[in-house]
């Protein structure tokens, strides 16, 4: 973590993220049907890098797409031969404007499982080239719960550059990792300090990037204090709770699919006569036929125990054999689902049925 | 409109006669004034019940589920609700004597802002066809109402073709395969759905703008004559699509084809597409 | 309606895309068994000749035809589909194309509401001794799918031209 610390304002940071899309292959929230989702964008006024969390899509596509060519195969009568995809359009050099902190800590959560027991190297090479320049929230939404779960919130180092809003119209703009320093190098940073553009901050700007923070932690409705609760979920898998708080769901996928640290996939061939493409495709573990499998066995027809299944990978699985939450607490789940189940309640409600 | 102390009444009195096991209701969300559904089992929990205009779920997708099967249920429901429950009942998909309809003379529910939704706007079937009670007592009318047609749909269908094809692909690249709109349509009960199906060939799982041009299209034709306009795909859908244009267009061809707009309205009736007329038009034929 | 911009051939519905020069459509044939697919036959057997563009698939009635056939085939090969089946009255199962014909209808316009030309798919009620009108159908249906151009929407994946 960096303490090069610098300050602007509102017109300053618009420059930035200007200069920032001129000079680098750019993604950011563009709205659609009320929605924003992260597209390539070439100039500033198609983006909005504030969008409210509710109403934007998480950016993990960029990393782990919704649907990837993994090869091309030919398979007539003298043999199967596979041959390599296309370039993969998302590994050149990029950057990321309008991540909110949860979708880039999410990303570190899923780097334990894409260097696991396989070595995921597509994935590896996007994480690589990608510089996300991330702007801390100002409050909370109905739904987040991200400073009650076990990551430090105020001083992460998932984005590469951090923006903070203070009073006043001050924005305060940090490098938090080496490449947030490099990047912000190449943004030519010392030329924009000598314009006053930006400046460099005196002793009161930390106190001031603190200060933002508590409003921004005291906005929160929902707070739980993680290690009870997760002390306790391992200890119910057999609660009779699980049935109640996933009685409304309607098992329709949307949370796995909105969810910045979801992983699950499923392969499908495109297939015409004899040649063929693979996709790798996401799937959710709530739907009803979740790994069906040939010969027709469903290892988890019941409802309660897909999504007893889903709470526990969660706040226990993950956490057991990764050492991190696989929830960052974005709320996303909770906005997209039809019956607006939250999953802070369910894993309170099923903890609190248990005695410590 | 709130009928929320009749709604409790009505539950409290069918628990304590023995006559049901799940009562299927709305309750507040509990961190807002939004409301989602409620299956309560318990007599106690009955004073969750509300029923209110922010009541907007429609509550028979839950008659597809294994765990409300073979059980007796207690369900309220709404002008469009009721004919969904109908239809289903026409297509066996649900025993009648296992249900306790409650009716509610709905005047129109309201989205998260406030506004009146479109489909209450319009809507011709505010009170129920098919209950065991209604909540106050109405009686429903008997007469057809008159078809309504949709603005919406006029505006699209007013662009020449390059723009409607421009405005339907962005909508298409804007899924992104969750088939959430399946899931909450009440009338989508195929155990084999054609576009949930993960990894045949046949049914495209991939998600690219082909593939959702292929579900929706597929999904809508198939619900053609069966949609009862509730906007529970459209309320599922994470991308916000548009996907009442195309239900809508379906209906306003059937009616102005067929001369049928009452998908559920009478039980026993299946809707446009298992019905023929000598008459029905043949000019597009060679 | 010609889809040519400069004296060249263009996609209708993409009037950016622009035909190859020795483009032929392809046009995916939906016959019924008793009525159409013989007709067709007795068309080959009179010698009568219709343009090779098309490609039969044989069902048992034309009411087998889910919409979906009709998505499938445009989303593959197809620029162009025809369905065709027997005359009302006259289906071998009594009443399928009554059936059919309204599902037709909603399918022809629902795509053409997407923004398909509706002459994409086309339907025929061609009877098993109509072989000169098969023939015709044939060519007519050819004949307006080259006017409207390759089609180049929604294609699947290995179909994209």
């Amino acid at each position: 973590m960096s303490v090069e610390l610098f300050v602007t304002d509102k017109a300053g940071l618009t420059k930035f993220y200007e200069a920032i899309i001129s000079k680098n292959e750019t993604y950011a929230p563009v709205e659609k049907f009320g929605k924003y989702d992260f597209k390539r964008v070439s100039s500033f006024d198609a983006c909005n890098p504030d969008a409210p969390i509710a109403q934007t899509m998480s950016a993990k596509p960029l990393f782990f797409p919704r649907s990837a060519k993994i090869m091309k195969y030919t398979a007539d009568h003298s043999g199967t031969t596979v041959k390599e995809t296309d370039e993969d359009s998302l590994a050149g050099k990029r950057a990321i404007l309008g991540m909110k902190h949860c979708d880039a800590r999410a990303l570190q959560v899923l780097d334990k499982v894409y260097n696991w027991d396989y070595i995921d190297t597509d994935y590896q090479r996007r994480r690589e080239n990608t510089v996300i320049i991330s702007a801390r929230c100002d409050k909370a939404e109905t739904h987040c719960f991200c400073t009650s779960l076990d990551y430090d919130v105020e001083h992460s180092d998932a984005m590469d550059v951090a923006i903070v809003n203070g009073t006043d119209g001050k924005v305060f703009i940090e490098a938090r990792t080496e490449k947030g320093k490099v990047f912000l190098k190449e943004m030519n940073i010392e030329q924009r300090i000598s314009n006053n553009e930006f400046q460099v901050t005196d002793e009161t700007a930390p106190a001031a990037v603190k200060q933002q923070y508590e409003a921004f932690a005291a906005s929160f409705r929902l707070k739980m204090d993680y290690t009870e609760v997760n002390a306790r979920l391992s200890k119910i898998f057999d609660s009779p709770e699980f049935e109640n708080v996933s009685a409304n769901c309607i098992s329709c996928n949307t949370c796995a699919f909105v969810c910045p640290t979801c992983h699950c996939f499923k392969i499908s061939d495109e297939k015409v006569k004899d040649t063929g493409v693979r996709y790798k495709s996401y799937d959710s573990c709530n739907n009803g036929y979740f790994t069906l499998m040939a010969g027709g066995h469903n290892p988890r027809p019941v409802k309660y125990r897909r999504w007893r299944q889903r709470a526990l990978h969660k706040f226990v699985y993950y956490k057991e054999r990764f050492g991190e939450n696989l929830c960052v607490g974005c709320g996303k789940c909770t906005n997209s689902c039809p019956v607006n189940i939250s999953i802070f309640e369910v894993v309170k409600q099923v903890s609190e049925t248990v005695s410590v | 409109m709130d009928y929320t102390n009749q709604i409790r009444e009505i539950a409290s009195k069918l628990f304590a006669e023995g006559k049901i096991d799940v009562f299927v209701g709305y309750r507040m969300t509990g961190f807002d004034e939004n409301q989602v559904p409620a299956l309560i089992r318990d007599p106690n929990e009955v004073s969750k019940l509300v029923f209110t205009d922010k009541s907007v779920f429609n509550l028979t997708n839950y008659l597809k589920q294994d765990h409300t099967r073979n059980k007796r249920i207690g369900m309220v429901v709404k002008g469009c609700d009721s004919r969904a429950l109908n239809l289903l009942l026409t297509e066996s998909q649900v025993k009648r004597e296992n249900l306790h309809i409650v009716g509610i003379p709905c005047k129109g529910v309201v989205d998260e802002n406030g506004n009146k939704m479109q489909n209450c706007i319009e809507c011709i079937f505010p009170n129920p066809v098919v209950f065991d009670e209604m909540v106050d007592g109405t009686p429903t009318g008997s007469e057809a109402p008159p078809y309504q047609v949709n603005t919406d749909i006029q505006n699209i269908a007013a662009m020449d073709l390059v723009e409607r094809r421009a405005y339907f692909e962005e909508v298409f690249e804007s899924c992104i395969r969750c088939n959430a709109c399946r899931h909450s349509c009440p009338m989508c009960y195929c155990a084999k759905c054609c576009i949930d199906q993960e990894t045949s060939t046949l049914y495209h799982g991939a998600n690219t703008t082909s593939s959702a041009f292929h579900a929706l299209m597929t999904w809508s034709l198939h619900l053609a004559g069966r949609c009862v306009d509730c906007r529970n795909c459209e309320k599922a859908c994470p991308s916000h699509l548009p996907l009442h244009l195309l239900h809508k267009w379906n209906e306003q061809v059937i009616y102005e084809n067929f001369q049928e707009h009452l998908a559920g309205v009478h039980e026993g009736d299946r809707g446009a597409f298992y019905k023929y007329s000598m008459k029905d038009p043949d000019d597009f034929i060679m | 309606m010609e889809a040519a911009v400069n004296n060249q051939l263009v996609s209708i519905e993409k009037p950016e895309i622009v035909a190859p020069p020795d483009w032929e459509p392809v046009i995916i044939g939906i016959l019924c068994n008793w009525c159409s697919y013989a007709g067709s036959d007795l068309t080959g057997t009179s010698r009568i000749q219709y343009p090779p563009n098309i490609r039969i698939i044989r069902v048992p009635c034309s009411s087998r035809v889910d919409p979906w056939f009709l998505i499938k085939s445009l989303q593959t090969t197809a620029d162009g589909v025809l369905v065709s089946g027997c005359h009302p009255g006259d289906c071998h199962y009594i009443s399928g194309n009554y059936y059919a014909r309204r599902r037709f209808l909603v399918t022809k316009k629902l795509l053409n509401f997407v923004g398909f030309h509706e002459n994409r798919v086309q339907f025929s009620w061609v009877s098993a001794a109509e072989g000169p009108k098969f023939a015709k159908v044939v060519a007519k249906v050819t004949e307006d799918i080259k006017k409207l151009g390759p089609l180049h929407l929604y294609k699947k994946e290995n179909f994209e031209k």
